[in-house]
C-alpha cells in the first residue's frame, strides 16, 4: 500500500489545481505519447492496486480478496509538475482518451507559487478575457449618404504614413531653402510588433520575417516587423529584407555592435528605428534572458559569450529626464543612417504618455509614438506587472490624440498602438477601432504568434510557459528539440494567409464608410459602444 | 413601315412634358385598347415601354423619338420590341423580361443591369457598368445584349448569365472591354473583338470561340446587323479569328490564387537573397538542423532519456546499515537460486556475520526497511545472519607487501584485521587478553548467543589473521609505528566510568561484573540495582538474574535508552525501569537517592558506560573527552594511525565493523589507489509498493523473504519495463558475468518515462537529455 503521507502547507490534490487532466482508462492505450510530450512533465504513469473483494454466499467458501494491478496516467501534484494547460497530450492522444479541464473553482496552487520566496513570473499575458476594443462598433456606415464602397469589388490601397509628416506649406518653404526633410515611410497599418530572435525561437522568427517579405515582394503588401530587442541576423542585415524590418534598440543595447559594424555592408536602409522605453505588459519592469536559452546562436547575434543570463533592465542607464532620453537617442538613431531612416520611441501605455508626446511634438527628428497597452504580451515578466501594471490601450491612444488634434499636430505625428489587439480574435475590428481612435498604425505580438505558430496561450491562464524555454509549440524555445517542430515555411504562409484576410477584413469595415484608399484615423464618429461611461471617456458615440 | 399605322403618343402636351406616370398611363390604355404599334415622342420620361402585358401574346412594337430617359425598356415583356431612334439615357433594359430593344446610337451608364430575359441591340457604345448583375433564368432563353462599339468600366461585374457580343466596331478601340471587367462574373459569356486590358482572372476565363458559338454568333450578327440597320458590316465582323470570348469560371475552376508558393519564396527568393546558412548564416560555426521533426521523436531528439541505473542508488537497508552489507543484493541472490553467494556475500564485509547479523545486531536495515513504510514487515535479515555461520570467505585481493599493525581483537580491530586481510595486507592483531572478539566473547550475555556461533566465527578470523599477544604501551606503539605502514588503534573502552557519589567504591562495574558473570565467578544476592538503564545496564539486568537475583532495578537520570532485543530481555525477567533517578550515596544495604527514595540493594553495578585506556598513545594523537580524536575515515592527527570501535565513540557492534572497513578503504585508497563510490541512498517514493499485495503472508523461510524484499535500488529482474515500454523498446540481455543488463534501443524509445514510472525498484531514471545545438 502506498503512504499517503505526510500533509504540508503546499501539498495539493488534484482539486487545488488549476488544470485537471481526466484520463479514460476505458480509452487509453498506453501509448506513452501523453507523458512523452508534457512539456512540464505533469504526467506520469502510475502503478495502482485494484482489490475485488468476494464473499462466497455459501458458507463453504470463505471470503476471499483478489488484488490485481493496473497501470494508468497520472497527474501530478507538486508545485513543479503543475499541468499548464497546453493540451498537448490530448494533441497526440490517438484515442482520446485524455481531457484536460479547467477547474471549475479558483485553483489553490497560486497561493503557493512563490517557493523560496520567489513570487510566481510567467511569459503570455494579462489572463483578463475583457476587451474594451470588442465592445467598440461601427455605427456610421454610409447607407444612400454617400456612394458606398464594395469590399469586394472596389480597389483598396489602404496604407499609413510612418515618420515625420511635414505640412505642405512648410515643406515648400523647406525644400525651398535646403532644409530637412525627414524620412518617411508608407507602410502597412497592420506591423508585427517587437519580438526578438532569442525571445522566439529561431524558426518562429524566420518565419515571421519570410512572411513579411513575401508579403512585400509578391503581394505588395508593405507590411513591416519589428526585430524585438537582441540585434538582426548578418545575413539579414546586409540582405534587402532589411527595409522591411524596424530595427529596435532597448536598454540592454544587444546586438546593436554587430549591427554598426555592418553599417557599410548594408545596402538597403532598414525601415525605422524603434527606441524601446517600455512595454505594456510589464511596464517598469525589464526583460531577462535566461542563460539555457543564449545558446551559440543567440549569443553571436546578441554580441556576448554563450551560456551567460542577459538583463534588459527596465530604464535606460544614461538618460535622466524626458528631454535627455527622448532628444538624445533619437539624435543617435537618426545618426546612424545619416537621418534617412525614421526614428520613433515606443513606451508602455501610462497616465505620462502625453507628457512624452508633448516633448516628441517639439523635436523635429522624431518620427511618431508607438504606444503598447497593458494587453500586450511578453516572453517572461513578473505575475504582478502582467496583472496589475499598465495602462489600457484605447483611453491612452485617444488622449495622444485629440492632444494632437488640440495643437493641430494630429497629420504631424503618427501614433501607434499595441497592446491586446485581436485578443479574442477580433483582430481587424480591434485594429480599425484603435485607428479610429488616432492610431496611423496598429502592432500585433501575441495574435501572430497564436494565429502563425498555433500559440495555445489564452486570456485564462493556459501554458503560460514562455519564460521557461519549453514551448511546447517550438515558438519560443532555443532548444531544438522543441523548435523544429515549427516550420518556418508553414509559419510564413500563416503570416501571409493572416494579413490577406486581415486586408479583407478592413475593406469590410472601411468599405461601407466609404473609404478605399485613405485610412480612418481619428475617424471617431464612426464609433459607437454601449457603456455611456467608456464612449464619454473616448469621445466616441454611445449606442444602444 | 407606314407611319400611318403607328399610334403617336407624345410625351410633352400644351408644350409641357408629361410627368413619366401620365405617359406610362397613356401608353398602358393605348395597348389595352388595341394598339399594338406606338410611336413615343419622348421628352426624357423614365421607364418607357415596359410592362406591356395587356396585349398578351400580341406583340407591340415601340418607336420612340426624342430625347429617351433612364431606364428604357425596363421590366419589358417579351411581346414587346422597343427601337429608340436615337442614344439613350441609363440603365436600358434594367430588369428586363423578354423585350427586345434597338438604341440606335450610344447608351450610357448600365445597360441591361439585372435583366433577365430578352435582347438588347446597341448600335454605338455603352457606358460602364453594362451587362452586371444579368441573370440566366433556365426557365426561358438567356438575356443578349449586342454592342456594335466598345463597353465603359467595369463591365459584366457579378453577371450571372447571358451572352454579351462586343462588336468593338469602329475608331481603333484600345481596350473594347473598359477597366476591370467581369469582376464577380459567375455565369455566361462575353464575346467580344478587339483590344482589352485585362479582366478578373478570378473570375472569368478568355478563350477562342468554339464551334458551336461560332455558329451561334454569326447567324445571330445577322440579325443584329440588321436591326441596328449595317448588314453591310457582315463581312467585316465575320472574321472568326478576330473574336474571343471570356466565359464565367465555374466553382471548382477558380483559381487558388496564381501566385508563387511560399515554399518556392523560401527557396527561390529568401534563401537566395539571405546566402549560404539562410537566416542564421554566419551565426554557428557548426551547421544547425533546423528542419522539421514530430511531435514524439526518436534517438538525440527524444527530450527525455530512461537510464537503467542498477546499483547506483543505495538500498535503504543497506545504508542504514553501518557494516555496509548490501542487505538487498544478498535477497536478489536467494531470487536468483545463489544461496550460497548470497551467504558468502556477507564475508566481503564483516568477519562476523553469524555473530553480529543473525543474534546480536539491532539490525538498523530492518527498521529502515522500505516495506515498513507500506506497514509491512521487514524482510528478516536475521535469517540471512544465521545462514552465514557457514559462509565461505572469499579470496584475497592480490598481496601488496604492506604490513598493518590492528591494536586490539575485539570486532572493531576483527573487522579492520578481516578487511586487509581481503584487500591483499599483512595484518598482524596485538591484544592482551588470550581470547579474540572483545565484549562478544567476554561479556555479552550466553542468553543472546550461543557459544559456538562465537567459536566458529572466532575461528575463521584466527585461520587468517596472525595474532600476537602484547600489552601496549609507549614504546611498544611507537615500534610498531616504524615496523608497519599503517596502526590501526581498536583498543576498546575498558575503563568503566565511575560515579563520584559516597561509596561507589563499593559498586561493581558492569564490564568485570560480565565479564566475571560469563566465567560464573560472582555471585549478586537477591536484589540488584543497575545504575545507567542502557543496553549494558540491561545485559547486567539479564545474567543478574541469571545468577539468581529476585528483584532487579534499574535507574537513570533520564528515560533510558535501552532498546531492542537487550530491553526485551531484561523486561522479560521483570526488571524495573526507575527514572529520573539521581544516586546520592551507595551503602552496604543500597542505594540513596537524591529524591530521597531509597533502593535497598545486595550489589550495586555501575552501568554508565566505559572510557578507553589510552596511555599508549604518543602525544601528536589527539584525544577529545578521552577518546581519540578521528576524521571521517577513521585517521587520526598521525596521519599513519587510524582508530576505530569504542576507543573512537562508544557504539554499536555493526558501527565497530564499519568502521574498520572504513578506515582499511581510506589505507587502501592511499596504497593503491582504489576509489569507494559513495553512493546516494535510494529515494523511497521510487519503490513501487502497489506490485506488493498487503499482509506478511507466506514470508516466513528465506525464499519469501527474499521474494517479499522490495529491492530497493537493485534490479529485481522482472521485466516489467519491457512489458510496459509502448515501443517495445527496451530488452534484457545477459552478460559475460553470468549477470544480465536492460538496455534501450535509441531508435524506438521516445523517452515517455513508462519505464521509470513502472519500475518497482527505481532503477529506470528518466533524465532530461543534454543539450543540443
Amino acid at each position: 500500500m502506498e503512504s499517503v503521507g505526510s500533509i504540508n502547507p503546499s501539498k495539493l490534490s488534484p482539486k487545488d489545481l488549476l488544470w485537471r487532466i481526466l484520463w479514460d482508462k476505458e480509452k487509453c492505450r498506453l501509448c506513452g505519447r501523453c507523458t512523452a510530450v508534457c512539456p512540464v512533465q505533469a504526467l506520469d504513469l502510475g502503478v495502482q492496486r485494484k482489490r475485488v473483494v468476494n464473499i462466497a454466499l455459501g458458507i463453504t467458501e470463505t471470503p476471499s480478496n483478489v488484488y490485481g494491478i493496473f497501470h494508468g496516467i497520472r497527474q501530478k501534484t507538486d508545485l513543479s509538475h503543475l499541468c499548464v494547460g497546453c493540451g498537448m497530450c490530448e494533441l497526440v492522444c490517438p484515442n482520446r482518451a485524455i481531457l484536460v479541464v479547467r477547474n471549475e473553482e479558483m485553483d489553490k496552487a497560486r497561493f503557493h507559487i512563490n517557493e523560496g520566496g520567489n513570487p510566481r513570473r510567467r511569459g503570455g499575458r494579462r489572463n483578463n478575457p475583457a476587451s474594451l476594443l470588442d465592445a467598440i462598433k461601427f455605427t456610421r456606415i454610409s447607407m444612400l449618404t454617400d456612394p458606398a464602397l464594395d469590399a469586394g469589388r472596389h480597389e483598396f490601397e489602404v496604407r499609413t504614413l510612418l515618420g515625420r509628416l511635414i505640412p505642405a506649406e512648410d515643406m515648400m518653404k523647406i525644400t525651398r531653402e535646403g532644409g530637412y526633410l525627414p524620412p518617411v515611410r508608407e507602410i502597412y497599418p497592420l506591423m508585427i510588433g517587437s519580438m526578438s530572435l532569442g525571445a522566439l525561437s529561431p524558426n518562429m522568427w524566420e518565419g515571421l520575417q519570410m512572411g513579411v517579405a513575401y508579403l512585400n515582394e509578391e503581394m505588395k503588401m508593405p507590411v513591416v516587423i519589428c526585430s524585438g530587442e537582441g540585434g538582426c541576423p548578418p545575413k539579414l542585415l546586409r540582405s534587402r529584407f532589411l527595409r522591411y524590418l524596424i530595427l529596435q534598440i532597448a536598454s540592454g543595447y544587444f546586438g546593436w555592435d554587430e549591427i554598426l559594424r555592418a553599417l557599410p555592408e548594408i545596402k538597403e536602409d532598414p525601415c525605422a528605428i524603434e527606441i524601446k522605453y517600455g512595454q505594456g505588459a510589464k511596464p517598469g519592469d525589464g526583460g531577462l534572458l535566461m542563460w539555457h536559452k543564449v545558446n551559440q546562436m543567440i549569443a553571436a547575434i546578441r554580441g556576448v559569450p554563450m551560456g551567460i543570463s542577459l538583463p534588459s533592465p527596465p530604464t535606460h542607464q544614461t538618460k535622466y529626464s524626458i528631454e535627455e532620453a527622448v532628444a538624445k537617442m533619437i539624435q543617435s538613431m537618426s545618426m546612424a543612417w545619416d537621418f534617412r531612416v525614421p526614428v520613433y520611441p515606443k513606451i508602455s501605455g501610462s497616465t505620462t504618455t502625453l507628457a512624452v508626446l508633448n516633448n516628441l511634438v517639439r523635436n523635429p527628428y522624431a518620427g511618431g509614438l508607438a504606444i503598447d497597452g497593458e494587453d500586450g504580451g511578453t516572453g517572461a515578466a513578473y505575475n504582478v506587472s502582467m496583472d496589475s501594471m499598465g495602462h489600457p490601450i484605447a483611453s491612452n491612444i485617444r488622449d495622444a490624440y485629440l492632444n494632437l488634434v488640440k495643437m493641430g499636430k494630429q497629420n504631424e505625428l503618427p501614433l501607434f498602438a499595441g497592446g491586446g489587439v485581436g485578443k479574442n480574435g477580433n483582430l481587424a475590428a480591434n485594429a480599425l477601432a484603435l485607428i479610429m481612435l488616432g492610431a496611423s498604425g496598429i502592432q500585433i505580438g501575441k495574435y501572430i504568434m497564436q494565429a502563425a505558430a498555433g500559440c495555445v496561450g489564452s486570456e485564462t491562464d493556459r501554458c503560460n510557459v514562455c519564460n521557461l524555454g519549453i514551448c511546447p509549440k517550438g515558438i519560443t524555445s532555443q532548444d531544438p528539440r522543441l523548435y523544429r517542430r515549427l516550420n518556418p515555411d508553414d509559419v510564413a504562409q500563416r503570416v501571409v494567409d493572416i494579413f490577406l484576410s486581415f486586408d479583407q477584413e478592413l475593406k469590410k469595415i472601411i468599405a461601407p464608410l466609404g473609404r478605399s484608399t485613405s485610412l480612418p484615423i481619428g475617424m471617431s464618429d464612426a464609433l459607437g459602444i454601449s457603456d455611456e461611461a467608456a464612449a464619454r471617456r473616448l469621445s466616441i458615440s454611445y449606442v444602444v | 413601315m407606314n407611319n400611318n399605322d403607328y399610334m403617336r403618343i407624345d410625351g410633352n402636351e400644351n408644350g409641357k412634358r408629361l410627368d413619366p406616370r401620365r405617359l406610362e398611363e397613356k401608353i398602358q390604355k393605348a395597348v389595352r385598347d388595341g394598339a399594338r404599334k406606338l410611336e413615343i415622342v419622348a421628352s426624357g420620361q423614365q421607364g418607357i415601354g415596359g410592362r406591356l402585358w395587356a396585349a398578351g401574346e400580341e406583340p407591340v412594337y415601340l418607336r420612340v423619338n426624342g430625347s429617351v430617359g433612364q431606364r428604357v425598356g425596363s421590366m419589358g415583356f417579351s411581346n414587346t420590341t422597343i427601337e429608340v431612334e436615337g442614344p439613350a439615357s441609363d440603365d436600358v433594359g434594367w430588369l428586363n423580361v423578354g423585350a427586345k430593344i434597338i438604341i440606335h446610337g450610344h447608351a450610357t451608364n448600365g445597360v441591361a443591369n439585372a435583366m433577365g430575359q430578352g435582347k438588347i441591340y446597341i448600335a454605338g457604345d455603352v457606358g460602364a457598368r453594362a451587362m452586371t448583375m444579368t441573370k440566366h433564368n433556365p426557365r426561358f432563353t438567356e438575356p443578349e445584349v449586342w454592342v456594335l462599339g466598345g463597353v465603359g468600366d467595369f463591365f459584366a461585374e457579378f453577371m450571372a448569365g447571358g451572352r454579351a457580343v462586343i462588336c468593338g466596331y469602329a475608331s481603333a478601340y484600345e481596350n473594347v472591354l473598359g477597366y476591370r471587367p467581369c469582376v464577380g462574373m459567375v455565369g455566361g459569356k462575353v464575346f467580344f473583338r478587339g483590344n482589352h486590358r485585362g479582366y478578373s482572372t478570378n473570375d472569368a476565363i478568355l478563350t477562342t470561340v468554339g464551334d458551336d458559338d461560332w455558329k451561334w454568333l454569326s447567324q445571330e450578327l445577322v440579325e443584329f446587323l440588321n436591326a441596328i440597320r449595317k448588314p453591310d458590316l457582315l463581312a467585316t465582323l465575320t472574321i472568326r479569328s478576330d473574336w474571343q470570348v471570356l466565359r464565367a469560371r465555374k466553382p471548382f475552376e477558380k483559381l487558388a490564387a496564381n501566385r508563387r508558393s511560399v515554399k518556392a519564396f523560401a527557396s527561390d527568393v529568401w534563401n537566395k537573397e539571405l546566402g549560404e546558412g539562410g537566416v542564421l548564416g554566419g551565426l554557428s560555426t557548426i551547421k544547425v538542423d533546423r528542419s522539421q521533426i514530430t511531435l514524439l521523436p526518436t534517438g538525440d531528439l527524444r527530450r527525455y532519456l530512461p537510464l537503467w541505473k542498477n546499483e547506483e542508488k543505495l538500498a535503504p537497508c543497506q545504508n542504514a546499515c553501518p557494516t555496509g552489507i548490501p542487505v538487498q543484493k544478498r535477497w536478489s541472490l536467494v531470487r536468483r537460486g545463489m544461496m550460497d553467494k548470497a551467504i558468502d556475500l556477507a564475508l566481503c564485509y564483516s568477519p562476523l556475520p553469524a555473530t553480529v547479523c543473525g543474534y546480536l545486531c539491532p539490525n538498523l536495515c530492518m527498521s529502515s526497511c522500505t516495506r515498513t513504510m507500506a506497514s509491512l514487515a521487514a524482510v528478516d535479515v536475521r535469517l540471512l545472519g544465521k545462514a552465514s555461520i557457514s559462509a565461505i570467505a572469499p579470496q584475497p585481493a592480490p598481496p601488496t607487501g604492506r604490513n598493518v599493525a590492528v591494536l586490539g581483537g575485539g570486532v572493531a580491530g576483527m573487522s579492520a584485521a578481516w578487511q586487509l586481510y581481503l584487500a591483499g595486507y599483512n595484518a598482524t592483531i596485538y591484544e592482551e587478553r588470550e581470547e579474540l572478539g572483545g565484549k562478544v566473547s567476554a561479556t555479552i550475555p550466553q542468553s543472546r548467543i550461543p557459544e559456538e556461533v562465537i567459536h566458529a566465527e572466532l575461528a575463521r578470523v584466527k585461520e587468517r589473521i596472525k595474532v600476537v599477544r602484547m600489552t601496549l604501551d609507549q614504546n611498544c606503539f611507537a615500534r610498531l609505528c616504524e615496523k608497519n605502514d599503517f596502526i590501526i588503534i581498536a583498543v576498546g573502552a575498558q575503563k568503566p566510568r565511575i560515579l563520584a557519589v559516597e561509596g561507589a567504591e563499593k559498586a561493581l562495574n558492569a564490564n568485570n561484573f560480565l565479564r566475571q558473570s560469563k566465567r560464573n565467578e560472582t555471585g549478586v544476592g537477591d536484589k540488584v540495582v543497575i545504575i545507567g538503564a542502557g543496553n549494558v545496564g540491561c545485559d547486567v539486568a539479564s545474567e543478574a538474574h541469571r545468577l539468581g537475583a529476585k528483584e532487579i532495578t534499574l535507574i537513570d537520570i533520564q528515560e533510558p535508552s535501552s532498546f531492542g532485543i537487550e530491553r526485551k530481555y531484561a523486561e522479560a525477567i521483570g526488571a524495573n525501569f526507575l527514572w529520573p533517578r539521581i544516586s546520592k550515596k551507595i551503602s552496604d544495604r543500597g542505594v540513596e537517592c537524591t529524591d530521597g527514595s531509597f533502593l535497598p540493594a545486595d550489589t550495586v553495578i555501575f552501568a554508565i558506560g566505559d572510557t578507553p585506556e589510552l596511555g599508549f598513545l604518543p602525544a601528536e594523537i589527539k584525544t577529545n573527552r578521552g577518546f581519540i580524536a578521528v576524521d571521517e575515515n577513521f585517521r587520526t592527527s598521525l596521519n599513519q594511525v587510524f582508530a576505530i570501535g569504542d576507543a573512537v565513540r562508544l557504539g554499536l557492534l555493526t558501527e565497530a565493523i564499519g568502521a574498520g572497513r572504513v578506515a582499511v578503504q581510506a589505507i587502501d585508497s592511499e596504497v593503491r589507489g582504489t576509489i569507494t563510490k559513495k553512493l546516494q541512498p535510494v529515494n523511497k517514493e521510487r519503490i513501487r509498493m502497489e506490485y506488493y499485495p498487503p499482509g506478511d503472508s507466506g514470508m516466513g523461510d528465506m525464499n519469501g523473504n527474499a521474494c517479499a524484499c522490495f529491492s530497493c535500488g537493485m534490479c529485481r529482474d522482472c521485466g516489467v519495463c519491457v512489458a510496459i515500454c509502448p515501443q517495445g523498446a527496451i530488452t534484457r540481455e545477459e552478460t559475460p558475468d553470468d549477470d544480465f543488463t536492460y538496455k534501450v534501443n535509441e531508435n524506438a524509445c521516445i523517452g515517455c518515462g513508462f519505464c521509470a514510472s513502472a519500475c518497482p525498484c527505481g532503477i529506470w531514471q528518466l533524465e532530461e537529455n543534454a543539450n543540443i545545438l
